[in-house]
């Protein structure tokens, strides 16, 4: 390991090492995004690039991509330096190192990272390291979402433990053979590996670069002040608030379907314990694991992450904040409390592939405890995603693709909720209807806002969405969802969001049939449609409280009928659509 | 020929003259008329003819760069829109991709959402549907549904109604019948249809795209016809074009009926500007550096001409926009860029400017923070005489008092503080340069920096050095950059389809009929525009990717038949500019022609060179010594350094670092080390030293 001088360093070069090392992100992820194969990268950006430092802290991360992604790189070298350790294997240059082990710092099975060892004049100096959701991992059934009913770590399909897909610059082409054996859709996964590692490779190359121009040294006391910096941050907001313990409870559909009582309504307890700069995130009371279903989620990883953004986004705001550095010294003065044996830190080998939707709840949740004590910088409760696998078969192999349904946010002091927009810890975008029906069996029949539903608050909830996808050929598709059950919360008056939903309408059938949130691999014939529909944020403030102007505004839009202005808003609009205002008042008074 | 240039900023309109014969060019400054801008451009072309003498019914060509649109779409302030939309998908501008634009931000705003360019209320559904193959009509238009949705947009009084159907870029019929029917029903109103405006795939960029058209069309038309009237009762009779963001110049009429191709007019005059300065100078690979006072604009100019952004990298206040434009990288950088520290403690430079009023705290116009401006004084490098030609007082003790401030927060000197600004600044820039070379393949040590703009020649050389760029180029008249770049353009019209076609199965049949046919529909539009036959230019590309991805190169492609052998060799340059672009191909993989695209130019008259005068000898041109701080080694040294008038030095004279060239719009810095001499054609080259 290498003796880490510290240097003094004036501020003038720590920015300039600072823009350097941003500048290396930015340009892995433009070059990862525009080589990649599959829309799940492409076009969802479900991906993540950063440079680590020899003990293992994130230096800078591409801002362009998921959160989820880039985020817990540190976790996947600590898990990949860990096996390796156990396993008496050494770094070497040239060496590429494969690695998806939710038990290790993988997010999940289908978030592989590539991690490459930087080597400055003969020493290990950092690492360079591309995550990315790939379409298929070799799970039992097709695609890499909605595996709902994995039983175990082995049913989620390949898990790589810090395997050398290069060693010391030569291809081990058996593996690269194993993958195309045992992946569906084997060339637009390997086509996205490969984009991984050269991405990753120009990271590395940028990484050597950087200390060339400043020295060693330079850079590895330039990068502690910068973590100083986001420590120092982080800590300033956490002073703000009050010393104290802020509890929130949140649920999670689980299996509605299902007759276990320990596989529904999930709890996800959150108390935050505020002690001068320090905080403390404590999960205990979370409902234990669920032992063979993969709704579990990775503590780092997954956890970690979730709480981690969703501090930053609230105490950190960069609407406020303006952009600073994403890196390790930021989560320095957060402890994470999880007990073993919970769904917030399971024991091997028990499931996690399908552990999304999990980690949202526990970013929810952790905001709805934050609300009590800044209530000006959280939103109300926030929807959930849907996400869906659709597959087929083609030329004696499979098509497989996976659709991202968007969840929306609660109202927020002053502005009104995000509507039908990415949450939380995910921030993907959806495929183009027409890229979709391009290369595709699949028709996208409706996309489009729910109308007349939104929940009423001073500032109201976002608004879901409504999406219809039609199977042109046989196939079948599964869906890992949740928020069929549990509505986002209303806060400080605010009314409850609403629920998402999935049913399938089948061309045999008259009516559709209501689906579970979480349903495993189903056959679907061709004419076949499914409807997601998006939940809604939750309301926030008392809605007799709305600008009269804004309801109306809202009424003209199609998001409330006339009746739910005068019920739940005591606002009276005329035939000729326009506020009587004095009504109103009469109305607000009562 | 007698030539006007006109562009219009925020603050100043510039006007240049060229008389193309006599090789004569005059220059002029009148402030922008905000309130309606073509009053300033009047104003400026006819005290310009009246300082030189020139009859102003003679003028042959204006040409023109505007802000209208741009404006109208960063300050929201546009035409009250109405959409005709696919049953089913009403809110596709609403939802967009579904991301955030920030990943960490509870109370951002997202653009679309909070600023829509046609309300939902306004959006109306008609039952129509087209599918992915060509001539697949899933759902026939239902034409009475359309009547019936104008009338209501017509009694709602909405001014401008755009057409965003799924699929018209592979069959526009739907479209283009609905548009007819608006006419009929609703003439005054103002149409557009997305499969017009850009008929490409990707139905939240391309629907966008159309509205923004839609919501800045009725101003920019009426500006254009105000101008034109305008034009006219003065006596100016000169045939007018207005410059588009493709770089090349179009017709008031095209410009009425598709402004959103204005939306980058100004900037793209700029980079055509540092293009010709280039050419000047006999230089292909060019960095060309517009600094103002909030912001930075970077283009790149290569062997192939100055480099265009793809379909999906552009974006104007938030909103995604699909149509050519030159890349233009922008970043806010400039002499108003204010120095702080921010909570975590760290010194930042910008983004935040102070703007021009109150501006940096040496204008004495109140201003209270420090600026990059403010460190230029505290450096010497701004001079308090001689700023602005003269014409504007520099406060040298309001610029020390906001850098001592900073200073004291940063426990710094006064001199580490200002030089500090200036370094973080300098490497912000240099960062964006680099995101625009490196990172593309283009290796900065083959460029010159062209510098222009108030502040970009106080920054270049120090710039340059960063990238080990070895020459700056200092065009005669930096600060009317854009004017200048108005006189070298040609009228140029792109036309696009997209065509997804796999190399693994080429219908050449299919490829060469439809650049057949969009070239017929470039020539006719030209032959329209009064250009002759033997004066047009035709030239092919394509998008291509890789089968499977999602971002496209572009790829030039032979006139012609096109054939397996020409189009293999296209397919070799596409691996060749992937490996360029990212570092890396997949040679086993099939290529997709995405989309196909003709760019047609007819020529235009333009600015003819023309020497300096040479009477003058260097000391002729010295003005005084001064004292100024430079960055020598790491060491901030007091060198004695040298003023010149830019106008007074010599041709071909070398002159050395340190010193300083000040000319009426814009200052140059020289630091030790680094020789500069004035050319021929007026340009000061200077030569980076180590």
């Amino acid at each position: 390991m290498t003796q880490l001088k510290t240097k003094k360093i004036d501020p003038i070069t720590v920015q300039v090492v600072l823009g350097a090392l941003e500048n290396v992100a930015v340009e892995m992820g433009h070059k990862l995004a525009r080589m990649a194969y599959s829309s799940i990268i492409r076009e969802s950006e479900d991906f993540g690039c950063a440079l680590v430092d020899i003990r293992g802290q994130q230096l800078c991360e591409s801002t362009h991509s998921t959160p989820l992604q880039s985020g817990p790189i540190p976790g996947y070298i600590k898990g990949i330096r860990q096996i390796m350790e156990e396993r008496n294997d050494a770094f070497h240059p040239g060496d590429v190192i494969m690695h998806n082990s939710p038990y290790h710092g993988a997010s999940h099975g289908p978030d592989v990272g590539f991690c490459i060892p930087v080597f400055y004049k003969d020493e290990l100096i950092g690492f360079s390291v591309t995550t990315a959701h790939h379409l298929d991992i070799g799970s039992s059934t097709p695609g890499s979402c909605g595996i709902v009913d994995a039983v175990d770590a082995y049913a989620e399909g390949l898990q790589f433990k810090a395997i050398k897909v290069y060693d010391k610059g030569v291809k081990n082409r058996y593996v690269w053979d194993l993958l195309m054996d045992n992946i569906r859709a084997p060339k637009l996964v390997v086509g996205d590996m490969e984009a991984q590692i050269a991405a990753a490779k120009i990271g590395a190359q940028r990484y050597i670069e950087i200390i060339e121009k400043f020295g060693l040294d330079t850079v590895v006391a330039a990068s502690e002040e910068l973590m100083h910096y986001s420590e120092k941050m982080m800590r300033e907001a956490i002073k703000k608030l009050p010393d104290g313990e802020y509890s929130a409870e949140g649920y999670l559909d689980g299996y509605l379907d299902s007759d276990d009582p320990a596989k529904k309504d999930l709890k996800i307890t959150v108390t935050v314990k505020v002690n001068g700069s320090d905080m403390i995130v404590d999960l205990t009371g979370t409902s234990p694991q669920v032992k063979d279903r993969p709704v579990n989620m990775p503590l780092m990883g997954t956890v970690d992450i979730a709480i981690y953004l969703t501090l930053r986004s609230i105490m950190l705001d960069s609407t406020i904040y303006g952009s600073f550095p994403q890196n390790s010294g930021l989560v320095r003065p957060i402890q994470i409390i999880a007990p073993k044996g919970t769904l917030c830190n399971p024991t091997f080998p028990a499931p996690t592939i399908a552990r999304f939707n999990s980690g949202n709840i526990v970013a929810d949740t952790l905001m709805k405890a934050l609300a009590q004590v800044v209530p000006h910088q959280v939103s109300a409760g926030v929807g959930n995603l849907q996400v869906v696998a659709f597959s087929g078969e083609k030329d004696e192999n499979y098509w497989v693709y996976m659709d991202i349904m968007e969840g929306s946010y609660g109202g927020r002091y002053g502005k009104d909720g995000m509507d039908a927009v990415d949450t939380l810890y995910a921030n993907t975008r959806n495929n183009p209807i027409e890229d979709i029906e391009s290369h595709y069996p699949l028709r996208v029949e409706r996309y489009e806002l729910k109308d007349n539903e939104c929940a009423p608050g001073k500032w109201r909830g976002g608004i879901g969405s409504v999406r219809e996808i039609s199977f042109l050929a046989d196939g079948s598709f599964s869906v890992e969802a949740d928020g069929h059950k549990f509505a986002p919360w209303g806060f400080d008056g605010g009314k409850s969001g609403s629920v998402g939903s999935l049913t399938i309408q089948e061309s045999e059938r008259e009516e559709p049939i209501k689906l579970p949130s979480k349903l495993p691999n189903r056959i679907a014939k061709a004419g076949s449609k499914i409807q997601l529909t998006g939940p809604g944020g939750g309301g926030y403030g008392n809605a007799y409280e709305r600008d009269p102007d804004k309801v109306l505004s809202d009424y003209l839009d199609g998001f409330i009928p006339k009746e739910k202005a005068l019920e739940d808003y005591g606002v009276f609009i005329t035939d000729s659509g326009k506020v009587d205002y004095d009504k109103t008042q009469q109305l607000r008074k009562r | 020929m007698k030539l006007f240039g006109v562009d219009v900023g925020g603050t100043f309109t510039d006007v240049i003259y060229n008389d193309t014969e006599k090789r004569m060019t005059a220059i002029h400054k009148v402030p922008t008329t905000l309130e309606d801008p073509s009053n300033g451009v009047v104003q400026g072309i006819l005290e310009l003819c009246e300082r030189q003498n020139i009859e102003k019914s003679e003028i042959d060509h204006v040409f023109h760069g505007t802000t209208i649109a741009t404006n109208a779409i960063l300050e929201y302030d546009g035409a009250k829109t109405g959409m005709l939309t696919t049953e089913g998908y009403r809110d596709i501008i609403h939802i967009g991709r579904h991301q955030r634009p920030q990943n960490h931000s509870i109370m951002q705003d997202i653009p679309w959402q909070a600023r829509p360019l046609v309300q939902r209320r306004n959006r109306l559904a008609v039952a129509e549907r087209m599918g992915p193959a060509k001539d697949q009509i899933i759902k026939s238009l239902d034409e009475d549904q359309v009547r019936g949705a104008v009338a209501t947009l017509k009694e709602k009084g909405v001014d401008s109604i755009i057409v965003n159907f799924l699929f018209s870029y592979i069959n526009p019929s739907h479209e283009q019948r609905a548009k007819e029917i608006i006419e009929e029903e609703y003439p005054e109103a103002f149409v557009t249809i997305s499969s017009e405006v850009s008929p490409q795939f990707r139905e939240f960029e391309r629907f966008t795209t159309a509205s923004i058209n839609g919501f800045v069309g009725p101003k920019v038309k009426h500006y254009i016809q105000n101008l034109e009237h305008s034009l006219k009762d003065n006596g100016i009779s000169a045939e007018l074009h207005i410059m588009a963001s493709n770089g090349g110049v179009a017709t008031p009429k095209t410009v009425s009926e598709k402004p959103v191709n204005t939306l980058l007019s100004g900037p793209a005059a700029g980079i055509l500007g540092g293009a010709w300065a280039g050419e000047l100078t006999n230089r292909q690979k060019l960095i060309t550096f517009d600094v103002g006072g909030t912001s930075a604009d970077i283009g790149i100019i290569t062997d192939s001409g100055y480099s265009e952004s793809s379909a999906r990298d552009t974006w104007i206040a938030g909103y995604p926009v699909m149509v050519p434009m030159i890349d233009i990288h922008t970043i806010g950088a400039g002499g108003g860029s204010i120095a702080h520290i921010d909570e975590g403690g760290a010194f930042k430079v910008g983004p935040r400017s102070a703007g021009s009023r109150p501006g940096p705290a040496c204008y004495g116009h109140g201003g209270l923070k420090p600026t990059v401006s403010d460190a230029n004084v505290v450096l010497g490098r701004i001079d308090e005489h001689n700023f602005l030609g003269g014409e504007m007082s520099i406060y040298t003790n309001a610029a020390y008092k906001v850098i001592d401030e900073l200073a004291e927060q940063l426990e710094l000197t006064r001199e580490r503080t200002a030089e500090g600004i200036l370094q973080i600044m300098n490497n912000n820039m240099a960062n964006a340069i680099r995101e625009r070379t490196i990172q593309k393949g283009e290796d900065p040590r083959e460029f010159s920096l062209v510098a222009f703009g108030g502040a970009g020649p106080l920054h270049a050389v120090d710039v340059a050095k960063i990238l080990n760029i070895p020459e700056v180029i200092i065009p005669l008249y930096p600060g009317i950059n854009s004017a200048t770049g108005l006189l070298t353009t040609d009228l140029k019209y792109d036309v696009i389809k997209t065509e997804f076609m796999l190399s693994t199965n080429m219908d050449f049949e299919r490829l060469n009929q439809d650049y057949q046919t969009l070239e017929s529909q470039l020539v006719n539009q030209l032959k329209e525009d009064g250009v002759a036959e033997n004066e047009i230019q035709i030239h092919r590309s394509a998008d291509a990717r890789y089968a499977g991805q999602g971002y496209e190169l572009r790829i030039e492609l032979p006139s012609g038949n096109l054939n397996e052998e020409t189009i293999s060799e296209a397919f070799t340059s596409f691996h060749e500019s992937h490996k360029g672009e990212y570092g890396h191909n997949f040679l086993e993989s099939p290529i997709e022609i995405v989309n196909i695209r003709v760019t047609g130019t007819g020529y235009m008259p333009k600015i003819e060179k023309q020497a300096i005068n040479h009477e003058f000898q260097l000391e002729d041109a010295f003005l005084k010594k001064g004292e100024t701080i430079f960055n020598i080694n790491g060491n901030l040294e007091k060198v004695e350094t040298k003023f010149y008038q830019r106008e007074k030095i010599p041709g071909d004279t070398e002159f050395h670092g340190p010193c300083i060239v000040l000319q009426k719009d814009t200052t140059t810095v020289i630091p030790p080390g680094c020789t500069a001499y004035i050319e021929e054609f007026g340009n000061m080259i200077i030569k980076v030293g180590a």
